[in-house]
């Protein structure tokens, strides 16, 4: 393709050249005039060709390149006007230029329809030009058309597919008018595409509008100037403004596709500064990259089928519509994350895909640590609930020991009684018996009780952890001092928590620590619930030393919580939880 | 003497009923939850209502409230609420409740018919009944530097029996001694402990439950 553009670069260079050459040495045009449309010309193929070679992928490199060529090609019949075959040439593209433009313009930047009715715009402006071409080539007699004020063309060559001459100077004005009208009804499309456009997309069609508006214009101007003698100077002035305004909008459209391309550099950018991103933070380079900062990142977890935040909770995409677009990065089938977009983004398919693929990595990254945070979140959740189904279960086998066994080992114990009064004083030593039989029974009411509340103090649940800590202290083997204590109810689970971490302490002291004396201490700080159980024993505690310190970090970290066990040898020992209690 | 008993559990209910009859207690009504126990109070105006912490619908606490209603509503009537848990906790909420004329002892008491018929007889004289278990668990708790070393065993006998609710004669009877003797020790132990010369009734009793409690 490379020498395609070499190829049409020359050609191009060497017709200028010749066209000069030509003028120069003739009696029309005049060589300065020559020399600066030859020049605008040949430096509007040449921006062309640039965007086409450095943006491929888009077709406006084409166009641009298109355009003034055609203008080129059109302008020969005025430089070889004695020539039938440059008439003929400047004939078959004396309006090719303008559907040309049309397509650049309406298919800016990609150079593809987006629009039906841009496309039928087009179109019709193509037949138009093709009508007129054939009209023309078959029977012009160029000597009609001598009174534009740049065509001097006394003695024209007629095409050479000329078959019958005629005068068409009215048809001339009505093809004059039909591309007036065409004019206007691109510039209500590209308002049209305006209006519609996402914030970022106006930044893109705006200039585009302006450098319309300015070549309509002076299309507009000139058509109505078709037949006015100007004098010299204004007519100098109006082709050195023509001209500029020109090679103005192909520099200005060129400009801006290559400033929307930038992001190809940006994507070694990205690269680089995917290396030194923290987990979490590819959107934010990717936003960046690809300059839309409402960019938002959807991660695939293939075992939800679904996408879910960088934070791991499930997301929905979007639908497809003109305010949000979604690219899916990696094979459809089996995805690795979803961009959701500015949709002007998709007019630039291969920074999207490139940067995409620049990230990728990085995403598989992120992915992994969004499916870790989610598992890590159910995990905890279900953490959370196991222990609180078991501290439900704890309240209802309570309540079930003293609603149902407590009753009736009572009722038998009224039945003894009862038993008692029948047989009257020592029957035959049964009332011997009747005493075993009733110290047995307070016993297992005495074991029951304990019982019940090792598995779930009552008090606990009825009257709260400052009732159900007093209760506690008051019953252990150790003197126990009581701190602070809280007044007010916390959520169940954290009561308990607390409840158990002093209870398992004070246990221990009694066990191991060699002293009678304990310190309790349960306060609330910043939202965060402190317990402390100190003694001023033999220290050395193992952490690891049964089960019953092990089960309660279990349940302390299952409300987020922290215990630590402080036992330097001789010295006592403290334990400190902390427990989330917002 | 004439007594309802409210016990959502019909067998113990209906055991102790008998063991009350046996014992000479006229038992007036039988019924299982605080609505129906309200009801026969209105009815029957029985000097004492015998009645379960824990009734339906929600098996918490009805029995105080129960007992609250009564108060309010039958001032002569005593109350002696029965309970599964040895919680000074809830003997305090319910004396904080409660004027007089109401006895907290455990459910377990019903296997001590002696106690029991002496809790109903002191209930009927206008007494505070606290259980023996709660206030022996309270006093026997270990405790550094309390106040509570500086007592005489005598006086923690004392100290005791004021917690049961006893009045200075019920304490002299139970510990053959004085009624001035006791009067004396009381007023020892009250200033050991710095609590206030109160009359001899539900606010007493409630001073020392609470002092036990936070000592």
């Amino acid at each position: 393709m490379r020498a395609v553009r070499l190829l049409i670069w020359t050609g191009s260079a060497l017709l200028c050249g010749a066209m000069l050459l030509s003028a120069v040495h003739g009696i029309w045009p005049p060589a300065g005039k020559a020399a600066i449309s030859l020049a605008a010309s040949l430096a509007g193929i040449t921006i062309g060709l640039v965007v086409w070679d450095r943006r491929p992928e888009s077709r406006t490199g084409l166009f641009l390149t298109a355009y003034p060529l055609a203008g080129l090609l059109a302008d020969l019949g005025s430089y070889y006007w004695g020539s039938s075959f440059a008439m003929t040439i400047a004939l078959a593209t004396s309006w090719l230029a303008a559907p040309i433009f049309g397509q650049l313009v309406l298919t800016y930047p990609t150079g593809r329809f987006t629009s039906r009715l841009d496309r039928a715009l087009v179109e019709i402006a193509y037949g138009a030009a093709g009508l007129y071409a054939l009209v023309f080539l078959v029977f012009v007699s160029p000597r009609s058309l001598t009174d534009s004020a740049d065509w001097h063309c006394w003695v024209c060559a007629p095409p050479v597919t000329q078959i019958a001459s005629r005068d068409l100077t009215g048809t001339h004005r009505i093809f004059d008018w039909i591309f007036v009208a065409l004019a206007l009804a691109l510039l209500v499309l590209l308002f049209r595409r305006l209006v519609r456009a996402t914030p970022a997309g106006r930044r893109v069609v705006l200039p585009l509008a302006v450098a319309t508006c300015a070549l309509a214009v002076e299309f507009l101007v000139q058509t109505s100037l078709y037949g006015t003698n100007l004098n010299t100077w204004t007519s100098s002035a109006w082709f050195v403004i023509s001209t500029v305004t020109d090679l103005a909008v192909s520099v200005a459209l060129a400009a801006g596709l290559l400033w929307l391309g930038r992001g190809r550099g940006a994507v070694a950018g990205l690269v680089v500064e995917l290396q030194q991103t923290p987990p979490g933070g590819v959107r934010d380079a990717l936003a960046r990259t690809l300059g839309d900062p409402s960019l938002e990142l959807a991660l695939w977890l293939p075992e939800r089928s679904g996408y879910v935040d960088g934070a791991g909770r499930p997301v929905e995409l979007p639908e497809l519509d003109s305010r949000r677009a979604v690219t899916v990065l990696g094979p459809s089938d089996s995805p690795v994350a979803a961009l959701v977009h500015d949709p002007v983004l998709l007019e630039r398919p291969a920074l999207l895909a490139s940067a995409g693929a620049a990230a990728r990595l990085s995403l598989e990254n992120e992915r992994l640590q969004a499916e870790l945070r989610a598992q890590l979140a159910e995990l905890h959740a279900s953490r959370a609930r196991i222990v609180s189904a078991g501290d439900e279960e704890r309240r209802r086998l309570e309540r079930d020991l003293h609603d149902g066994a407590q009753q009736r080992l009572l009722s038998l114990g009224i039945a003894l009684q009862l038993l008692r009064g029948k047989l009257g004083v020592d029957a035959n030593g049964a009332g011997e018996l009747l005493d075993e039989a009733d110290d047995e029974l307070r016993a297992a009411l005495d074991e029951l009780r304990e019982l019940a509340r090792g598995i779930h103090p009552a008090v606990l649940t009825d009257e709260g952890l400052g009732a159900a800590l007093r209760s506690l202290a008051g019953r252990s083997a150790v003197s126990v001092t009581i701190a602070a204590i809280p007044d007010d109810r916390l959520p169940a689970a954290t009561e308990a928590a607390a409840y158990f971490v002093v209870s398992e302490a004070l246990t221990n002291v009694a066990k191991y620590a060699g002293t009678a004396e304990a310190r309790v201490s349960v306060s609330r700080r910043n939202g965060r619930m402190l317990v402390d159980v100190e003694d001023d024993g033999v220290g050395g505690a193992d952490p690891s030393r049964g089960t019953g310190l092990r089960g309660l970090a279990d349940r302390v970290h299952a409300l987020d919580g922290v215990l630590e066990l402080d036992s330097p040898p001789g010295h006592g020992t403290r334990l400190h939880a902390e427990i989330p209690c917002a | 003497m004439r007594v309802a008993l409210a016990d959502d559990a019909a067998v113990l209910r209906a055991g102790l009923a008998r063991l009350l009859g046996d014992a000479g207690v006229e038992v007036v009504a039988q019924v299982d939850s605080a609505e129906q126990l309200l009801a026969a109070v209105d009815e029957q105006q029985p000097d004492v209502a015998i009645v379960d912490i824990r009734m339906p619908p929600t098996w918490s606490d009805e029995g105080i409230t129960a007992a609250d209603a009564i108060h309010r509503r039958h001032p002569h009537v005593g109350v002696l609420l029965l309970s599964q848990y040895v919680e000074a906790e809830y003997a305090l909420r319910l004396l904080e409740r409660a004027e007089e004329r109401t006895g907290y002892l455990l459910k377990e008491r019903m296997l001590d018919l002696s106690d029991l018929l002496d809790a109903l007889d002191r209930i009927t004289a206008g007494e505070t009944v606290i259980d023996p278990t709660l206030v022996t668990q309270l006093i026997g708790r270990h405790r550094s530097h309390s106040p509570l070393d500086d007592l005489t065993p005598r006086e923690r006998e004392v100290l005791s029996l004021m917690a049961e609710g006893l009045t200075d004669r019920g304490i002299a009877e139970r510990l053959y001694l004085t009624p001035n003797t006791i009067e004396t020790h009381v007023r020892h132990i009250l200033g050991k402990l710095g609590l206030p010369a109160t009359a001899n009734d539900n606010r007493r009793v409630r001073a020392v439950i609470a002092y036990l409690r936070s000592a």
